[in-house]
C-alpha cells in the first residue's frame, strides 16, 4: 500500500461536519442550569451517603430478616390490609373506568360538539393536575377508611382514562363515521355503533393499566389514612418496626410484580 | 343474505362477572361505611367554598384565628409556592438521576445491543426497582440516609425513575431501524462505534422525550412523599388539610394546579419539538 493511498490525495475532501444547530446547544446549556438551581434549591449533597451509611446497614440488617409471621399467617393484620387494598382498585377502577368512557366522549372532537368539548378538556386537565393524594386528603376529612381511597382513585382514575380515551376517540378510522353520518346517524348512534367498538380494545389496554396503578397508588393513600396498605407502612414506619415493615415490602414487591406480569399478556392480547 | 351477527353472550358473561367481582370486593370492606356517601357532595362543596374564599381574598388581608396576628393571606402564596418549587426543584433532580443511570443501563438490557447473559439480570433489576413504591425505598433507605429533607425525596424518586426510564429506553433501543446498525457493523465498526453511530441517533430523541414525561410524572410522586417529610410541598399539604385549614389549603391546591398544568405544557411543547422537529412546531402553532 503506498502513501498516496492512505492519504487519498487524489478523492474528494471530507465534507466538514456542520456546526450544532444554536437551538440545541441553547436546550444542553438550559437543562444544565436547571440543574444546578434545582440542585442547590435542594442543598444537593452525596455526602451523607457516607456519613449516615452505618445507619442504613443498621435498617437494612432488620430488614434482611423480616417477620414472616406477617406473611404466613393469613389472619394477620397484613393480610386483612391488602385485601382492603385489592378491594379499593377494584371498585375503584371499575367505577372510575365507567365514568370515564362517557366523559371521554363528551372530551372528543370526534363525538361531541364543540362547545361541549371545549369544556371538558381544560377541566379535566385541571382533575389531573392534582395528585391522588390531595383528593384523598379532602375526602378523608368527611370520613376516614377505604371510603375516601376509593373516591379518590376513581377521580384519578376518570382523569386518566379520560384522557387516553380520548386520544384514541380522535384517532378513530373517519370511514365508519362517514358512512353513518350520511345514513342520518343521531350523535348516539354515532358513539354507539361506530366510535365505542373502534376503541374498545385501547380502552380496555387503558382500564388495565389503571388498575395497575391503583395497586400501587392504593398502597401509598393509606399512608394519609384513606385505607389499605399505607397505613400499616405508616404505622411500622413510625415505630420503626423495620422487620414487620420489610414483610409488607415482600408482600407488595410480589403482588405488583404478578398483577405487571398479568395485565401484560392481558393487554398484549388486546392490542 | 344478511350474515348472522356474532353472538352477543360472551360480553354479557364478561360483564356480569365483572360486576360480580366488583360487588364481592365492596362486600368485603366492612368498615367502609357506604351510608356517609350521600354526605360527601355537599361536605366537599362546602370545604370547595372555603377554600375559594381563601384564594379569592386580597392577599395583604389578615387571616382570623391565626397564631400570628402579622401572618397574611399573601404570606400563604409565598409559601406554597416556594415548598411547590421545592417539589420541581426535587423532581427535576430525581428524574436527572434516573436518566443518568437508566440510560447506560438500558443499552445492556436490548436484545439488539447486548447478549442473553447481561440482559436477563438488567431486566430483573429494573423490574424489581419498579415494583417498589418510592415512598417504601423513602422510609427504608432515603429518610435514613438523608434525613428529613429534599435530598431523601430527589434520591427516592431517582432510584425509582431508573426501573420505568431503563424498561421504556431498552424498549426504544430494540425499536431502531436494523439497516444502519448493519451497515456500520459491515464497515468493521466496533460495538461501542455500532451504538455510537447508529444506535444513539435513531433513539435519542424519543428518550429525552421520555424524560420530560417522567419528570411531570415525579412532579406529582413528590406530593406523595411529602407526607413521610422527604421534602416538597406534600408535608405541609398534608398539616394543612388535615388540620381542616381550608383556605390555607385551597391557596396551596391553586398553587400545586397552576404549577403543574404550567410545566406540563412546557414539557409538552419541548416534547413536540424534540419529537417532531421545527417544521411540525410551527405547522401546530
Amino acid at each position: 500500500m503506498t502513501q498516496a493511498t492512505l492519504e487519498r490525495r487524489d478523492g474528494p475532501a471530507r465534507p466538514a461536519q456542520p456546526p450544532p444547530s444554536p437551538l440545541l446547544v441553547g436546550g444542553v446549556l438550559g437543562a444544565v442550569a436547571v440543574t444546578i438551581v434545582a440542585g442547590w434549591a435542594i442543598d444537593f449533597s452525596l455526602a451523607p451517603v457516607v456519613e449516615q451509611w452505618p445507619q442504613l446497614v443498621m435498617i437494612l440488617e432488620e430488614v434482611v430478616h423480616p417477620e414472616w409471621a406477617e406473611i404466613t399467617d393469613p389472619s394477620s393484620r397484613l393480610w386483612t390490609a391488602l385485601k382492603e387494598t385489592a378491594a379499593i382498585a377494584v371498585i375503584a377502577t371499575f367505577v372510575g373506568s365507567l365514568i370515564a368512557l362517557g366523559v371521554a366522549l363528551l372530551g372528543s372532537k370526534v363525538s361531541a360538539p364543540p362547545a361541549v368539548y371545549r369544556v371538558t378538556k381544560p377541566v379535566m386537565a385541571v382533575i389531573r393536575s392534582l395528585p391522588d393524594m390531595a383528593y384523598a386528603l379532602v375526602f378523608v376529612a368527611v370520613v376516614t377508611g377505604p371510603l375516601p381511597g376509593i373516591l379518590a382513585l376513581t377521580i384519578f382514575n376518570i382523569g386518566i382514562v379520560a384522557k387516553l380515551t380520548a386520544e384514541s376517540i380522535d384517532a378513530v378510522d373517519p370511514g365508519p363515521l362517514e358512512a353513518l353520518d350520511a345514513a342520518g346517524a343521531t350523535r348516539w348512534q354515532r358513539a354507539r355503533v361506530a366510535i365505542v367498538p373502534a376503541v374498545l380494545p385501547h380502552y380496555a389496554s387503558y382500564v388495565l393499566y389503571v388498575f395497575e396503578l391503583n395497586i400501587r397508588a392504593s398502597v401509598v393513600l393509606g399512608a394519609v389514612g384513606a385505607g389499605g396498605i399505607g397505613q400499616l407502612i405508616m404505622l411500622y414506619f413510625n415505630r420503626a418496626d423495620y422487620p414487620r415493615l420489610a414483610a409488607v415490602v415482600i408482600v407488595i414487591f410480589v403482588v405488583v410484580i404478578a398483577i405487571d406480569l398479568l395485565s401484560q399478556v392481558l393487554r398484549r392480547r388486546l392490542v | 343474505m344478511r350474515p348472522k351477527p356474532p353472538p352477543k353472550w360472551p360480553y354479557t358473561v364478561a360483564g356480569l362477572v365483572l360486576i360480580g367481582i366488583v360487588l364481592i370486593a365492596g362486600w368485603s370492606l366492612d368498615d367502609a361505611r357506604w351510608e356517609r356517601l350521600p354526605q360527601f357532595p355537599g361536605e366537599i362543596l362546602q370545604y370547595a367554598g372555603q377554600m375559594l374564599d381563601g384564594v379569592f381574598t386580597w392577599p395583604g388581608a389578615h387571616p382570623e384565628g391565626q397564631a400570628d396576628p402579622e401572618l397574611t393571606y399573601g404570606d400563604w402564596w409565598l409559601q406554597s409556592l416556594r415548598l411547590m418549587g421545592e417539589s420541581v426543584a426535587l423532581a427535576w433532580i430525581g428524574t436527572c438521576v434516573g436518566a443518568l443511570f437508566s440510560f447506560p443501563l438500558a443499552f445492556l438490557a436490548a436484545s439488539n445491543t447486548s447478549p442473553l447473559a447481561v440482559r436477563v439480570p438488567v431486566r430483573l433489576f429494573f423490574n424489581a426497582i419498579r415494583a417498589v413504591p418510592e415512598i417504601l425505598l423513602a422510609v427504608i433507605v432515603m429518610l435514613p440516609l438523608f434525613g428529613l429533607n429534599p435530598m431523601a425525596g430527589a434520591m427516592a424518586i431517582g432510584i425509582h425513575s431508573i426501573g420505568s426510564l431503563g424498561k421504556l429506553t431498552l424498549e426504544n433501543i430494540e425499536a431502531v431501524d436494523p439497516r444502519p446498525v448493519e451497515a456500520v457493523t459491515a464497515a468493521g465498526a466496533s460495538w461501542w462505534q455500532r451504538i455510537r453511530a447508529a444506535v444513539i441517533p435513531q433513539m435519542l430523541p424519543e428518550t429525552v422525550a421520555f424524560w420530560l414525561y417522567r419528570f411531570e410524572v415525579n412532579i406529582r410522586a413528590s406530593a406523595i412523599l411529602g407526607v413521610v417529610s422527604a421534602g416538597g410541598i406534600g408535608a405541609l399539604l398534608n398539616r394543612v388539610l388535615r388540620g381542616r385549614e381550608w383556605e390555607w389549603g385551597g391557596i396551596m391546591l391553586v398553587v400545586i394546579i397552576i404549577v403543574t398544568i404550567l410545566v406540563d405544557q412546557l414539557s409538552a411543547a419541548l416534547r413536540h419539538r424534540i419529537l417532531h422537529g421545527a417544521e411540525a412546531t410551527a405547522v401546530a402553532a
